[in-house]
């Protein structure tokens, strides 16, 4: 199951690598993804993995479970960024308690974490957990979206980042937008998400790059007003997300001609089929497979390759 | 739970009682996993929400998002809980009323009452059940003109909505 390339592993090949040449006249190797024994993930030099990921209430009880941590910790080594949603809990250790568990095997993530976000008792939280070997973060730009006439429940956190594999004055950066959205109120959360994504779509001159990721609790047939931004395109299109594989929740926005850097490869990371886990034991890890997308590491003035939803490019 | 069926739920269900609050968590998750298949636990979810422990109340709540509608049956119960002092408890009663559509205009009293909550996500909550049973809400419509004119931009707007939807 899962998209173009379900697993992230499997190299960018044919589209990916001739826009790279044509993008940054610079080309690189580009090593399969790939375990060392006993030591980190290897990844692409020619991609930047960005994925999201809802950890169902990711908090004391589930990190309690090492068989459990162990597979998020695999999850999270295979990308360069993951946007996490629904960390619940009342200690401030879960996300710094989990980067270590990623660590353990000489990785060297990082976290940036958001405040507590909800109406009731029960509160949410955002972070990202990036991979510090090729991804920097600028720390000024952590924040919460303006949240006009408190329409959604949990506003988005966003992060700006940028790529380390290349050239400092090539880097791709990018605005990132977590968002979780409330499942009673879909409709209008997403049309107040269109806003917000306009929004930081004008937050810098300097950055044209805006990637919404997170569970929107909707698949694009429901998009509705999201769908008017001009050029808005999705990555995850025409399969399920939920680890039930029977539902559409999470996706990756963003758009083009901005977004020229997507390479055109996505896929859902079916955590059965990735780790042999039986539906129970899957789970267990959460209600939601990961969803994936890759990026250019340098920034482009090119025309991003298709999106769903959206023609394709005609030059 | 993927394969056990009703019989998993209702042990689950009996579960979220046990003293130990290890147990009853584990028996909120355990609910959580099974999705829409745990809908005949809608009212013992709700009343997890005001447990003491915080893991079965997270559990409890995140079951509650993914469950859908309750069955038409369990809507007196929960109504019974859309008042409790638990702002938790109230809040995801009044939302699985809500859900339940034109089944909750049973309850129309009590979610008229709750819309006056002084808890403003327990009032925000209760605007918006009202407009999700439409027109048979017809008699909350004085009380959601009341919510509307209390200042809570939120609250206004779903009052509004609400009395849209209810035609009136």
């Amino acid at each position: 199951m899962g998209g173009k390339h379900p697993d992230p592993s499997r190299r960018a090949t044919g589209h990916g690598r001739r826009w790279f040449a044509v993008a940054c006249c610079v080309m690189l190797a580009a090593p399969a993804a790939a375990q060392q024994p006993g030591g980190p993930v290897v990844k692409p030099w020619d991609a930047v993995l960005i994925a999201s990921f809802n950890i169902q209430v990711f908090g004391e009880s589930k990190m309690a479970k090492q068989h459990v941590v162990e597979v998020l910790a695999r999850v999270v080594r295979k990308f360069d960024i993951v946007a996490i949603q629904e960390v619940r809990a009342k200690s401030d250790d879960i996300v710094p308690g989990f980067v270590q568990a990623v660590n353990a095997d000489g990785s060297r993530y990082h976290y940036v974490v958001g405040p507590r976000e909800g109406r009731t008792v029960s509160k949410e939280q955002y972070t990202f957990v990036y991979d510090t070997n090729r991804i920097e973060v600028d720390a000024s730009s952590l924040g919460v979206c303006p949240n006009p006439a408190n329409a959604i429940h949990r506003p988005p956190m966003h992060v700006r980042f940028r790529t380390r594999v290349t050239p400092a004055d090539q880097a791709f950066t990018f605005w990132l937008v977590d968002i979780h959205t409330d499942p009673d109120e879909v409709p209008q959360e997403l049309d107040a998400l269109t806003g917000t994504f306009q929004a930081m779509q004008s937050l810098r001159p300097d950055e044209d790059d805006v990637i919404l990721l997170g569970d929107l609790n909707a698949g694009p047939p429901e998009f509705g007003a999201f769908r008017r931004i001009p050029g808005v395109g999705w990555a995850v299109s025409g399969v399920t997300t939920n680890t039930r594989r029977s539902k559409t929740y999470d996706n990756i926005v963003f758009t083009r001609p901005a977004t020229a850097e997507y390479l055109g490869m996505w896929g859902v990371l079916d955590l059965q089929n990735t780790f042999g886990l039986p539906l129970d034991t899957a789970l267990e890890v959460s209600d939601h497979n990961p969803v994936w997308a890759a990026f250019h590491p340098c920034e482009s003035r090119q025309p991003a390759a298709t999106l769903a939803g959206q023609p394709p490019v005609v030059r | 739970m993927a394969d056990d069926g009703n019989t998993a739920v209702s042990a689950a269900i009996g579960d979220l009682a046990d003293p130990d609050p290890a147990r009853r968590a584990a028996a909120a998750e355990r609910l959580c996993q099974a999705g829409e298949r745990a809908r005949s636990a809608s009212v013992d979810l709700v009343r997890a929400c005001g447990d003491a422990d915080e893991s079965v109340r997270e559990w409890a709540v995140a079951a509650l998002e993914a469950i859908g509608p309750p069955p038409p049956t369990l809507v007196p119960g929960l109504a019974e809980l859309a008042t409790a002092r638990s702002q938790l408890v109230a809040y995801w009663a009044i939302t699985l009323l809500g859900r339940s559509g034109k089944d909750a205009a049973t309850v129309l009293e009590t979610l008229t009452q709750c819309v006056a909550s002084t808890d403003l996500a327990v009032a925000q909550r209760a605007a918006w059940a009202l407009g999700r049973i439409g027109p048979a809400a017809a008699a909350a419509v004085s009380a959601l003109r009341d919510a509307a004119s209390r200042g809570d931009e939120r609250l206004t707007r779903l009052a509004t909505e609400s009395i849209a939807a209810i035609g009136a």
